[in-house]
């Protein structure tokens, strides 16, 4: 805006008498003398000048402080030469007029100096009004603009509320897997010792670091200073409870969460209960002497309808006694994330409840998850290295002298572990950080392209508004102003995409927790709204708007006056500034959607080869059965022989091939693992010594359809009397005996000494993406104390899983009671196995066909506008005798180098993404070819059709419309 | 005018410009002349000081300015009475009339209250 105010001294050149003599003068010029005429243009400056004056006057609180002293010295000013000019008329000259005009003023330095300072604050006070007002104007304006335009507001909030929802659902379940502190007091100050990863684990055989043995346990607890309290907990496996006086129960009862807690367990959290009271510390000092549990508030809710009479209520597990003391806090779930316990068993119970266990006294059973919350004025670190020292003190002290060597070792190798454990414990947290990182970064990438087709139907319409827009800047607007309105207007959109999101985030997770337990993994999340989620919708929200709404915005206000304000909107574009960047934007989404339709790809197919991937035993014809014979107290001999009873039976199956057992069985989460040495080799580092182990029936190998590849497998002849023999897999002869044959080679296991007598084929059977461990396998019979807990393995002719019934009823035939649990078939274990993956692909799946969509409805909308903008040349074409078919190629090979262009982009990002996420994939290269050919004949596709549609408008065209058209 | 005079004319004058403005918009130079006019120059030591007290008003939204020509064609502040502005006058002018009234029976008042 031009200046308006002049100097004091300079007011005579605003004399109207004057300005218009020189006007006059120069109309009477000489026209032919230039340097009158040059003379004419500046001495009418100050007059035209003046004659705008009105337009800037209505700005004038908009600019700035220095304008507020000009006025007051303008307005002085005013008064003494009005003031001069009356006393002028009482015939005093003009000096001294002046003077006394001055005297009569006063004191005019500190009138101007008080006059500043009072405009200075109004003008500071109206500023902030004003942008108030603006803003307040903006959002009216904005809102009644998109209520004129209810379908482009719907579209875009729409396509924004799948945006921001799907990337809000995914940040919630990150936040409760990996955010969210436990609900407990000072979260800050809990540690975990030990592996967090490994709950539920159980570990036998030699002593472990990171998981805790009862006594291991009770040693750190009387023993770190670092440690204000630490607690234990542990899984008790399935739970048979029946409470008292429900008269219609089952035998069996009911299987509720359960967890072994150490007596201070509320109490280091710091977890007051909801009713009644926790354990005691002092509950979990003699085995048996606490037969009281805590039940969890969902349960009580759920089971006793919060019935507050619960207290003293007789319940029994497994058949021991148990009477309920109290009910855990309404917010608390236990320490475990992704799990709700219904039932807190003091520690010291654990042998009444799991019978025929020593978990609270044997140093080989390594079963418990350790807390700790760190005493005052101790760091993680120091805590690290106090608990390490009594750990580590604990496992020499009770190693066998010839172990002690590799213990330490192993202590180097392998020092105790301690972190924050402010998240607590997760069963999944580990397995899934990386896939829900690799879901996040698909799921932002679906967000930016969303952004790109927001802003490319922004732009479209700020092309439909680019007349109002000049109008508005031609009344005296500036551009900030306009620009701050259409953002307005984004930010409107954004945050009323976000607040729809939500609830596309709310169903969203929840679908996503529904497809996770669909695949059975039994994930209980509390993914419910909080400030955090809240906070990160809004976020993503004004990033968006940010995103879409700065660039129409910039870009619609950036117009040519003169033109814009003559011509039709189309010439506005013609300038080519919006049609480049909505060209820019497709390319940006074809190469955005590139990347996620080859990540989709790939995880489809290492999908598809982790379902058909061999793991070294018969995958379509076994059966799986998990025995639980503990319960029934059977042990060696009599154990023995109820397995081959079992067997026996089951083998007599019309349809079976052959039966056998073993410890550990195929994928069936359980293994053992135990330090070993083999004559003739001497171990390099701890690892060595080290391999995992089952104990296996007769004709186990035969039975799974693994491949003996060199010298037997064990029959009945390899019994407690035979020879003690032992068979390892490929990776174990291959680790040991490089050069030579492993056969009639001899290790030495749990003080026994053992002849090789066969090699087997790896049997992968912890997980399709490890590799196999080195392995070896000793006969049931010759080992030490054959586990209760076994697992049956029938393979069979023809689909295994009709024989189900039939199996069942056959094993029951050697013990009526026998606690069959599960009978799987492998494939579906190995089905299970990879659940993961394919919650993966399939939400990825669904994120690359969003994507798909959205980019080809961005082209679309580019074709379609481009067309229309090119009707009168393809008019003329048509006139001048071109056929339709060449119009129609002139508009897809348009489309089409647009694709292209975003493939040149997208292909090398997607290219690195795979390089990231290797990890994810399964059997495939960092390059897969049909991945990418895939891709590209999708998007080509998309685009093809996309094209199509307004290339064949275009060809259809009148030619005579056309060229009236323009 | 002495110490006490003054502390006298600071709120009657708030008043005497609104007055001034109940006859339409004007500068302040116009303002000035009504109250010397109407006051026989008692009010307005130094015409200045008329002049924060007027901006004073506009910041108080009393009055509000815009610029404008004056009768002479000049480049003028014309300062215009607001809604506000207009009923701060009724107010302001009755409580003045009462608390005159009210201080000048006081001051002519000859003997102390009794008790």
């Amino acid at each position: 805006m031009s200046d308006h105010g002049e100097p004091l001294a300079s007011g005579s050149e605003h004399d109207p008498a004057k300005a218009h003599s020189a006007n006059a003068e120069s109309t009477n010029a000489d026209s032919a003398n230039v340097e009158s005429a040059h003379a004419d243009s500046t001495r009418k400056h100050p007059a035209s000048n003046h004659h705008t004056d009105r337009r800037p006057r209505l700005f004038r609180l908009e600019t700035g402080a220095q304008r507020v002293q000009r006025d007051v010295d303008e307005e002085i000013e005013f008064h003494l030469a009005m003031r001069a000019q009356k006393l002028g008329r009482f015939g005093l000259p003009p000096d001294a007029a002046r003077e006394e005009a001055l005297k009569q003023f006063g004191d005019f330095s500190t009138v101007r100096t008080e006059c500043i300072a009072i405009n200075r604050e109004h003008h500071r006070a109206m500023n902030r009004v004003n942008r108030w007002q603006d803003f307040k104007q903006d959002i009216t304006y904005a809102i009644r603009s998109l209520g004129n335009n209810k379908g482009f507001a719907a579209v875009t909030i729409l396509i924004l509320a799948l945006g921001i929802g799907a990337n809000t659902a995914m940040f919630s379940l990150i936040d409760v897997l990996l955010l969210r502190s436990l609900p407990v007091s000072s979260p800050g100050q809990l540690v975990t010792i030990g592996n967090p990863d490994r709950v539920g684990a159980v570990s036998q055989g030699s002593e472990q670091i990171n998981l805790f043995s009862y006594p291991l346990y009770t040693e750190l607890r009387d023993n770190a200073k670092s440690l204000a309290g630490v607690y234990a907990t542990g899984r008790t496996n399935r739970l048979n409870v029946r409470v008292q006086g429900d008269s219609n129960q089952s035998a069996e009862g009911e299987h509720p969460s359960g967890r072994f807690v150490s007596g201070n367990y509320f109490t280091v959290l710091g977890k007051p209960p909801a009713r009644g009271r926790v354990f005691a510390a002092t509950e979990d000092r003699v085995p048996g002497d606490a037969p009281v549990v805590v039940i969890g508030y969902k349960y009580w809710q759920r089971r006793f309808g919060g019935d507050p009479s619960v207290i003293g209520k007789s319940l029994t597990i497994n058949d021991a006694p148990f009477t309920i003391v109290g009910v855990g806090a309404r917010d608390f779930d236990g320490d475990l994330v992704d799990r709700v316990i219904d039932l807190w068993i003091p520690l010291t119970m654990h042998p009444f409840v799991i019978k025929h266990t020593e978990y609270l006294t044997e140093r080989s059973t390594s079963w418990l998850q350790v807390m700790g919350r760190r005493a005052p004025g101790y760091s993680i670190t120091q805590v690290k290295a106090e608990a390490g020292s009594i750990v580590g003190r604990s496992l020499v002290a009770h190693a066998k002298a010839d172990d002690i060597q590799a213990v330490e070792q192993q202590l180097k190798e392998e020092p105790l572990m301690v972190g924050s454990g402010a998240q607590g414990f997760s069963v999944y947290r580990s397995t899934y950080t990386k896939s829900l990182y690799t879901l996040m970064a698909a799921v932002a990438l679906v967000l930016l392209v969303v952004c790109a087709n927001v802003a490319n139907l922004m732009l479209a319409r700020g092309t439909a508004r680019a007349r109002e827009m000049s109008v508005r800047m031609a009344l005296g607007a500036s551009r900030m102003r306009l620009v701050q309105q259409l953002f307005t207007e984004s930010l409107i959109i954004a945050l009323a995409g976000g607040a729809l999101g939500l609830l596309v985030a709310t169903w969203g997770s929840k679908g996503l927790m529904r497809l996770a337990n669909g695949e059975g993994t039994g994930i209980v999340l509390d993914t419910s709204l909080n400030l955090r989620i809240l906070g990160f919708g809004a976020a993503v929200s004004l990033v968006t708007a940010a995103l879409f709404g700065l660039l129409p915005a910039l870009r619609s206000t950036r117009v040519e006056l003169a033109t814009a304000l003559r011509s039709s909107g189309r010439n506005v574009t013609g300038t080519g500034g919006k049609f480049s960047a909505g060209r820019l934007l497709v390319v940006a989404q074809v190469a955005m959607s590139v990347m996620l339709l080859v990540g989709t790809g790939m995880l489809l197919r290492s999908l598809q080869h982790l379902n058909s991937a061999d793991v070294g035993a018969d995958r379509s014809h076994l059966l799986i059965a998990d025995v639980e014979a503990q319960p029934l107290g059977y042990q060696s001999v009599r154990l023995l022989a109820m397995m081959d009873d079992v067997v026996r039976r089951v083998r007599l199956v019309p349809g079976v091939v052959d039966a056998s057992y073993s410890e550990n069985g195929i994928f069936s989460g359980t293994e053992s693992g135990s330090s070993l040495t083999v004559d003739g080799f001497v171990a390099r580092e701890s690892a060595d010594s080290n391999a995992a182990y089952d104990d296996v029936g007769p004709s186990y190998f035969r039975t799974a359809g693994a491949k003996v590849l060199a010298g037997r497998e064990f029959t009945e002849a390899d019994n407690e009397t035979g020879a003690r023999v032992v068979m390892v897999n490929a990776s174990m002869a291959r680790h040991y005996f490089p050069t030579g044959s492993a056969l009639g080679q001899r290790i030495t296991y749990n003080d026994t000494s053992r002849e090789i007598v066969g090699v087997v084929a790896d049997i992968n059977g912890r997980g399709l993406r490890e590799t196999p461990d080195r392995r070896f396998y000793i006969p049931m019979k010759q080992y030490a104390e054959p586990p209760a807990n076994f697992y049956l393995l029938v393979r069979t002719v023809g689909d295994p899983a009709k024989l189900t019934a039939a199996i069942r009823t056959a094993a029951l035939g050697a013990d009526p009671l026998l606690p069959i649990r599960r009978i799987n078939t492998l494939s579906s274990l190995i089905h299970d196995s990879v659940s993961q993956d394919r919650l993966v692909a399939q939400v990825v799946t669904l994120f690359g066909a969003l994507t798909l969509i959205l980019s080809a409805l961005g082209l679309y909308g580019v074709m379609a506008y481009a067309t229309l903008r090119r009707t009168s040349e393809f008019g003329l074409r048509l006139a001048l005798g071109a056929v339709p078919g060449s119009i129609v190629r002139i508009v897809l090979r348009d489309a089409l180098s647009l694709t292209a262009f975003g493939l040149v982009i997208g292909l090398p990002l997607a290219y690195g993404m795979s390089r990231l996420l290797h990890g994810q994939f399964f059997g495939i290269g960092a390059i897969d070819i049909p991945s990418l050919t895939i891709a590209v004949v999708v998007l080509s596709l998309a685009a093809t059709i996309a094209g199509y549609i307004p290339a064949m408008r275009a060809s259809r065209v009148a030619p005579l419309d056309a060229l009236r058209a323009d | 005018m002495d110490d006490l005079s003054t502390s006298l004319t600071r709120g009657t004058l708030d008043l005497l410009m609104l007055k001034a403005l109940t006859w339409g918009p004007n500068h302040g130079y116009a303002v000035a002349e009504w109250i010397n006019q109407a006051t026989d120059s008692t009010m307005l030591i130094g015409e200045g000081t008329l002049y924060p007290a007027l901006h004073r008003l506009e910041k108080q939204g009393l009055v509000s300015a815009e610029w404008g020509l004056s009768e002479n064609n000049r480049h003028a502040k014309f300062y215009s009475l607001s809604k506000t502005g207009r009923q701060s006058l009724e107010k302001g002018s009755s409580s003045w009339h009462q608390f005159v009234e009210a201080a000048s029976r006081a001051l002519r008042a000859t003997a102390p209250l009794t008790a």
